[in-house]
């Protein structure tokens, strides 16, 4: 059997570094306004004195049945048996169906692309081109204090709650995307609760066992709406277009950082030098 | 905003490497060398081991090349500051190195200085400018007259080699706004610059300020939340909730400037506890008996007054921390000169140490960077040099050893013209226009110089202020000199051609040391052969080091009992402070506190940047914080102010505009700053407009023992922009 491939993020080693997000832009040819992983979390919580911190790169949950595969009309999106959830651009036609039945509002919309140029969908692809060569995704290959680890789901399981059961203290007595949304293949223990890392809440039962029977028969709907919401793209794509980016305005020079300048020998510096070429 | 792509930046090192071929054909010499041995492939793909420059702690990298071009870095599994894993700055080193705003020819100023005219030059037409104008000044004014500096890099020996054949007592380096506090304090108590630390078994850790979760440093970093994972206790002490706070059992916020007073009563409870190591103490150390005499009024209760920490819990932490030794740790600190006192904390930190007897476990012997097993290239005895340095080394600070330097005096004596006028300063990759307090007078020190030139890899503040500027090859496109690290010497080599015209550090200083007449002191014919004389003595071939990216070097035996001090023990009273009549035992001092309505003024890191060098990074910049300066959230309220607000700081010497961060993390009575933002220079167009300079604020403080720069005894109001 194929192994079923998993993250496990330990929020108690993160120090919110973003070794990840660099290396996953590198990896994966982000564009500078794009980013497959975000920052999620409360950063500071309490009151000063008494605070705390939590922060978690957030990513696609790489559910075992992700809803994004259930709202698609065309099977543009496919959960893998090694674990990635994988989005085949090719037969996108830019519903964005899968941004609203994400449950972790991970999908996004590639707006400088559009649906002109070809659907675009963006989001973490589990680093399936490094999978395929026997390497583990650039996030957790890079991540310095190893908050981020990878392997096979039954394993991570299985070392979380080894680690919560050593210390007990120090845990949430619970591992998120063990069961939440159907399970998951991205795993999370957290010394404070998990909604203070941006998770949702969220049912055991994944929504799409009832999307999906809502699902079956409405791709006819799924293509009319679909029309209709290319022509809302392509005008705003147009109205985008025509906004010409103005240069930032920068800012006045501080004070006193003019300093008085010396008296210029212009390019005296160059005949000197040419001189003492002869 | 900005958006460009690594595809597009890719694009731009292929265009500019295309141009350069029309006009001179360059054989792809790193492509062949790789190929050669077995790095890469045919078509130019593989991955070849190098080391990191976006920090000074030089990680192994992993670099993955296509067909010339760098796509990847990652950290090599087997160098021991990386264990396989890059920090941030790591990740992002592709940036750096097609940043779109890199030097990559030589350039001389047309405009006036800081207006940032410059045109082309070839470099042999650059170097004899340079050339010319140090042989003009060293005609004129003597050699003194040129000021030489550069930071921790490793061509310095190189940079020091060309400063010193020139014959310069002149040398700044940016260490003395950094850790002379540290150094000195430890040279004075062990007799070594830096004992090294131990992760392993250790139970018990206090951090004082030293920020390990945003000051990176790549492997210490991991090994201490390694260490806490396994149960270690950790207690951070500083005015700011910091990421490394919030993975501390315990955070003390203590009043800035007091941490002297905190560890002398740490020392005070251990002693009076006779929780001390008595038999380390006798046989290891001096000066015992005289501490134990005075110590005796520094109680945690008069700490407590001092610091704002509670007596009991300094009390516990004494304790629990001589309960947990050998096994417990209190960590020097790098960015340590903080205030004018920060040379008797160090002291007290390494005395707590030395007290409860961690030497050899968490406290080790120091590694040094430096191996007998290399050679060198042969070269003649150096120019005896008589005029005294600008910075007051060794005349006015007798203990700050020559390499570390007085950075911000050598600045301040360049203006008064004490005891001599300087007229020429030449700068290799350092940024004195950004890192230096009081940045007002440092570019009133560049208005004063008759000729500067840098080196470097991007038009920097410094080059902006220069009259050449002289385009360094990155660190993914050179070689440097090798660099030994406990049984191995690592390699940087080039992975990729050099874009444009830069060259290596190596290249410039022997075609400069050649037009100074200063040519027998590089006898190397290149890059490659000046690595080959480095390995001669060890019989590893260059092309092995090059395909595995380290050597093996004989291991010398490391005496773990020994210091080199004057007693040839741990010195608790320091015989050498004592002749000169400094304070021998850690001592109170008082450190200046901010008047009603000013704030303390802090710097510290983040994991996004180093120094003053990386802010121009499109992929740093892309997941950094905006620079704001952060305030509590309490004060705040109390001053009308709410986040973002655009407010005006002003220090004694300076005036900046900032956004407001409105935070917890922080003491009610202190503002923080990033330091390295509010850059100066038009061609860092991705850094420029970003935020403020804390150098515009800071004022110069200089410690006399050992010549630190009081980083945080800056004062500030806040009020609405």
């Amino acid at each position: 059997m194929t192994k079923q491939h998993a993250y496990l993020f330990d929020a108690t080693r993160c120090i919110d570094c973003r070794a990840c997000m660099i290396a996953c832009s590198v990896e994966n040819n982000v564009e500078m306004g794009e980013s497959y992983i975000w920052l999620s979390g409360a950063g500071v919580m309490g009151e000063y004195p008494d605070l705390k911190r939590a922060s978690m790169p957030y990513h696609c949950m790489h559910c075992l049945e992700p809803d994004c595969e259930s709202a698609c009309p065309v099977g543009a999106w496919h959960k893998r048996e090694d674990g990635p959830v994988v989005y085949d651009a090719s037969k996108c036609i830019g519903c964005r169906y899968c941004m609203n039945a994400c449950p972790f509002q991970v999908p996004h919309f590639d707006w400088n692309k559009g649906i002109i140029e070809g659907a675009f969908i963006r989001k973490c692809t589990m680093c399936t081109q490094r999978l395929e060569v026997g390497q583990v995704p650039a996030c957790v290959h890079t991540c310095p204090t190893n908050a981020l680890v990878f392997g096979e789901r039954a394993d991570l399981i299985a070392e979380a709650h080894a680690r919560i059961a050593a210390h007990p203290d120090r845990y949430i007595n619970h591992v998120y995307g063990e069961f939440e949304n159907g399970g998951t293949s991205y795993l999370i223990l957290s010394h404070v609760p998990f909604t203070e890392l941006g998770l949702p809440e969220m049912p055991e039962t994944p929504v799409n066992a009832v999307s999906e029977a809502v699902m079956e028969g409405t791709i006819p709907f799924a293509l009319a709406w679909g029309t209709v919401l290319s022509g809302v793209a392509i005008g705003i794509n147009q109205m985008n277009k025509k906004k010409t980016p103005s240069s930032p305005a920068l800012p006045p020079r501080g004070e006193g950082s003019n300093p008085p300048l010396p008296p210029v020998e212009g390019s005296g510096v160059r005949e000197n030098g040419t001189e003492a070429t002869k | 905003m900005t958006t460009l792509s690594r595809r597009d930046f890719l694009k731009m090192g292929g265009a500019a490497a295309a141009a350069l071929a029309v006009g001179q054909f360059v054989p792809p010499s790193v492509a062949q060398a790789a190929l050669a041995t077995g790095q890469v492939n045919a078509q130019g793909d593989g991955e070849i081991a190098t080391m990191c420059e976006m920090c000074v702690w030089r990680c192994g990298v992993l670099a993955k090349v296509r067909g010339g071009k760098v796509v990847k870095l990652d950290g090599n599994p087997d160098h021991p500051h990386s264990n396989g894993k890059l920090c941030p700055r790591g990740q992002a080193g592709l940036a750096t190195t097609y940043d779109p705003d890199r030097v990559l020819s030589p350039l001389v100023r047309v405009g006036k200085r800081g207006e940032g005219k410059f045109r082309e030059a070839s470099w042999e037409e650059a170097l004899d400018i340079v050339a010319w104008n140090m042989l003009e000044i060293k005609k004129k004014y003597g050699p003194e007259a040129m000021v030489f500096s550069s930071t921790h890099n490793l061509s310095q020996v190189q940079f020091e080699n060309l400063l010193q054949a020139y014959g310069s007592p002149n040398y700044g380096t940016q260490r003395s706004l950094c850790f002379n506090a540290m150094i000195v304090a430890n040279l004075m108590t062990y007799g070594m610059e830096e004992p090294g630390r131990s992760y392993e078994g250790v139970k018990y850790i206090i951090l004082t300020g030293r920020n390990l979760a945003e000051a990176i440093s790549n492997s210490e970093t991991g090994t201490l939340i390694d260490a806490i994972d396994r149960g270690a206790k950790l207690v951070y002490i500083d005015p700011r909730f910091t990421k490394t706070a919030g993975k501390a059992a315990e955070w003390l916020p203590i009043r800035p400037g007091t941490d002297l007073a905190l560890h002398l009563a740490f020392i005070n409870v251990i002693i009076s506890e006779k929780r001390y190591n008595a038999e380390f103490v006798a046989q290891y150390t001096t000066g015992f008996d005289e501490l134990a005499a005075s110590i005796g009024q520094y109680t945690p209760e008069w700490a407590a007054e001092k610091t704002g920490i509670p007596a009991e819990t300094i009390r516990r932490i004494a304790q629990e921390f001589s309960d947990a030794a050998p096994n417990a740790l209190a960590h020097n600190g790098w960015r340590t000169s903080n205030f004018v006192n920060s040379f008797q904390t160090e002291r007290a930190i390494t005395i707590l140490n030395a007290l409860v007897g961690n030497w050899g476990v968490t406290h080790l012997p120091a590694g040094g960077e430096e191996s007998g097993a290399l050679g060198k290239p042969p070269q003649p005895g150096y120019p005896r040099i008589s005029a005294l340095r600008l910075d007051g080394v060794p005349w006015k600070y007798p203990f700050v050893p020559l390499k570390l330097g007085v950075f911000q005096e050598l600045r301040d004596n360049i203006l008064k013209d004490d005891p001599y006028q300087a007229h020429g300063w030449f700068i290799s990759r350092q940024n004195p226009a950004q890192s230096i307090p009081d940045r007002r007078k440092t570019l009133q020190a560049f208005a004063k110089m008759d000729f500067i030139a840098t080196v470097d890899v991007i038009m920097n503040d410094t080059s902006w202020f220069s009259d050449v500027v002289l385009p360094e090859a990155s660190y993914l496109e050179r070689y440097d000199p090798l660099m030994p690290m406990g049984a191995k010497a690592f390699i940087r080599q080039p992975v990729i051609e050099p874009q444009g015209q830069a060259k290596s550090a190596l290249w410039i200083f022997k075609q400069l040391g050649e037009r100074l007449g200063l040519g027998d002191y590089f006898q190397y014919a290149d890059e490659e052969d000046y690595l080959n004389q480095q390995l001669a003595p060890t019989g590893v071939s260059l092309e092995e080091v090059r395909a595995k990216g380290y050597a093996e070097l004989p291991e010398g035996e490391a005496e773990v009992y020994k210091w080199n001090t004057p007693s040839g023990k741990i010195e608790i009273k320091s015989s050498t402070l004592e002749k000169a009549g400094f304070a021998a035992i850690p001592t109170w001092e008082e450190p200046p506190a901010p008047k009603s309505g000013e704030f303390y003024l802090l710097t510290g890191k983040d994991a996004r940047q180093t120094q003053f060098a990386t802010h121009n990074n499109l992929l740093l910049k892309k997941y950094d914080d905006e620079p704001r300066i952060w305030m509590n959230a309490k004060t705040a309220s109390e001053n009308g102010l709410v986040d973002d607000d655009l407010v005006e700081v002003t220090s004694e010497v300076g005036k900046i505009k900032v956004h407001l961060e409105v935070t917890q993390a922080i003491r009610p009575d202190c503002v923080y700053m990033t330091p390295g933002f509010g850059h100066l220079s038009m061609g860092l167009t991705t850094a420029y407009g970003l935020g403020a300079s804390d150098s515009d604020l800071h004022i110069s403080y200089t410690d006399p023992i050992s010549g630190g720069q009081a980083l945080s005894q800056t004062f500030v109001t806040v009020r609405k922009a």
